[in-house]
């Protein structure tokens, strides 16, 4: 069954984005990410113009989230201080990145940004993870005991000022670290289309030092923050949000989040760190290649307003 | 028993009708084909050519090409192009060039390669040679690959077509034309121009108009979008927040 999109002008196949939504969804809700660095990229292959596809995702990831969220808050695995302090900067962060999105798209090179972004966070992140979860699946079978957990934080995260606690976390430090995180990630979230959750949830575990059992949480509890204002923000200034797309996504999205949650506890966590390193291994390169190989149509064509 | 003959001093004409003049985009649509007829009055049976254009709104786009700077492909700084309409068919009973010479081909703009597409910021008027005010493009001898680009990438988009047989006489003095709107045919105005050739000149020429609008939810949507933007943003995240929350009250229940 296909349908025309309203914004996006073009037509899609509407069971084809359920089912994309819900295979997306549901790892989103495995893995506690928002999924919108898997569904951006596919949006564009099926022939959304990328402005649309970028705005119309952050909608979908907003509500991916929110599904998933709301059990890991009956679990008490959000640290919704920390969180909040992350979604300030978060806002700060969306409200910049819409604007330099904007100017990109005037001056062309909008894709190309689009594209370095993904290989560069998305091949570090996912090399990084993969290899931290892969030394530590080994060590797990050789029967050794596990690294312990250096407890020495980086003298720098206690240094700076406005030193704030954060119980549930079990940390107290300055929010400046975290103000800035965010900030980057509401930066990304406007450009890539993606919720951040895979800068998040590394750089809550291994620069903040928190507890792995509220980063998931903690982390899609700031996305629906940083996504929902992207979203607002997006459809103000650029007129970019496809309601009719992001429902399709969402419906299916919402319920494999659900799923997704269920089956996540039944692995291990590094094995699933192990997965989710492959796949943004693999999306990071799959975007970022193609800028190296001579391209076969050497113009490219955009509307006139970016 | 007398049939009507006409006088033989009676200029040929052409004459054309549309199967459908309003395209109604809902959202079940998929592109369109719209079917041409016409017929050509002609006492003297000269051996005629019909041509049909067909030309949606016209929109400025960009066009960047894309340069190697440091091993990876960047886009160069786009150039806006004008002059371009958003759809344009040119279907005619043989190649146009068989059918009339370039220059008056050039003047009716038929055909994709007379396509009045220029850019204008990239211009300047300069004395050369002593002539003044020739126009000089800045993207220089390479003007020509950026604007046999422009047609290239919207040929692929199925928004340009030329086809050389697509005027066929289904009958005497009477003939059909199809046109066919892809699912990305821009919104707007369009026109049908139709053209009777004979000896290489236009003897007659009729004008078709031909609307592509969004209709009932689709449009009812886009305006929303567009007249009330920061609204329809709150709109759709809290959509998304509903959806997520019922889905895990839902869930829940189980």
């Amino acid at each position: 069954m296909d349908l025309y999109l309203p914004i996006a002008e073009v037509s899609v196949n509407a069971p084809l984005l359920v089912a994309l939504g819900a295979a997306v969804g549901f790892i989103s809700g495995l893995f506690g990410i928002g999924g919108g660095f898997l569904m951006t990229p596919v949006l564009v292959f099926l022939g959304i113009p990328p402005a649309v596809a970028v705005a119309s995702e952050a909608n979908h990831v907003a509500a991916s989230s929110t599904s998933s969220v709301i059990s890991y808050t009956r679990r008490k695995a959000v640290d919704f201080r920390m969180g909040g302090v992350l979604a300030a900067g978060g806002v700060m962060g969306a409200f910049l990145g819409v604007e330099v999105f904007r100017w990109l798209r005037l001056l062309g090179q909008a894709d190309l940004v689009v594209s370095l972004s993904y290989l560069i966070f998305l091949g570090v992140i996912g090399a990084l993870m993969l290899s931290e979860s892969l030394s530590s699946i080994l060590r797990r079978r050789r029967g050794e005991a596990p690294k312990p957990r250096r407890d020495r934080r980086p003298p720098w995260l206690y240094g700076l000022p406005f030193k704030v606690r954060f119980p549930r976390s079990r940390l107290y430090i300055s929010v400046i670290p975290p103000v800035l995180l965010g900030v980057f990630v509401g930066v990304l979230s406007a450009i890539m289309g993606v919720g951040g959750g895979f800068v998040l949830v590394p750089a809550m575990v291994y620069i903040l030092r928190m507890p792995a059992g509220v980063v998931v949480g903690t982390s899609l509890f700031q996305i629906i923050i940083t996504t929902s204002l992207t979203s607002v923000l997006q459809a103000g200034r650029n007129q970019t949000v496809d309601i009719v797309l992001a429902t399709l996504l969402l419906v299916g999205g919402v319920l494999g989040a659900q799923v997704g949650a269920r089956a996540s506890s039944r692995f291990r966590a590094e094995e699933l760190r192990a997965v989710l390193a492959l796949i943004v291994l693999a999306v990071g390169l799959r975007m970022g290649l193609g800028l190296f190989f001579n391209p076969s149509e050497p113009f490219e064509l955009m509307a006139a307003n970016g | 028993m007398s049939t009507y003959a006409p006088p033989p001093d009676t200029p040929p004409a052409v004459s054309a009708a549309l199967t459908t003049a309003n395209v109604q985009v809902t959202s079940s649509f998929r592109g369109a084909r719209i079917v041409l007829y016409g017929a050509v009055f002609d006492p003297t049976l000269k051996p005629s050519d019909v041509v049909v254009i067909v030309r949606g709104p016209d929109a400025p786009l960009r066009l960047a090409r894309k340069t190697r700077i440091a091993g990876i492909w960047v886009n160069s700084k786009p150039v806006v192009f004008e002059g371009a309409p958003g759809f344009y068919m040119a279907a005619s009973t043989r190649p146009l060039g068989e059918i009339a010479s370039f220059s008056t081909l050039r003047r009716l703009g038929a055909g994709v390669d007379h396509l009045r597409i220029n850019a204008p910021l990239e211009q300047r008027t300069e004395t050369r040679y002593g002539v003044r005010d020739v126009v000089v493009s800045r993207l220089g001898p390479d003007y020509l690959d950026w604007r046999r680009a422009v047609v290239r990438l919207k040929e692929k988009a199925g928004l340009y077509a030329a086809d050389d047989d697509g005027v066929a006489f289904v009958d005497r003095g009477l003939f059909k034309a199809e046109i066919d709107l892809p699912a990305g045919a821009p919104i707007g105005a369009y026109s049908a121009e139709i053209f009777l050739f004979q000896d290489g000149q236009p003897v007659s020429r009729r004008m078709r108009g031909l609307t592509v609008e969004k209709v009932g939810l689709e449009r009812a949507l886009y305006v929303f979008a567009n007249n009330r933007p920061w609204l329809y943003g709150l709109a759709s995240v809290v959509i998304a927040l509903g959806a997520g929350w019922l889905a895990s009250v839902a869930f829940r229940r189980n």
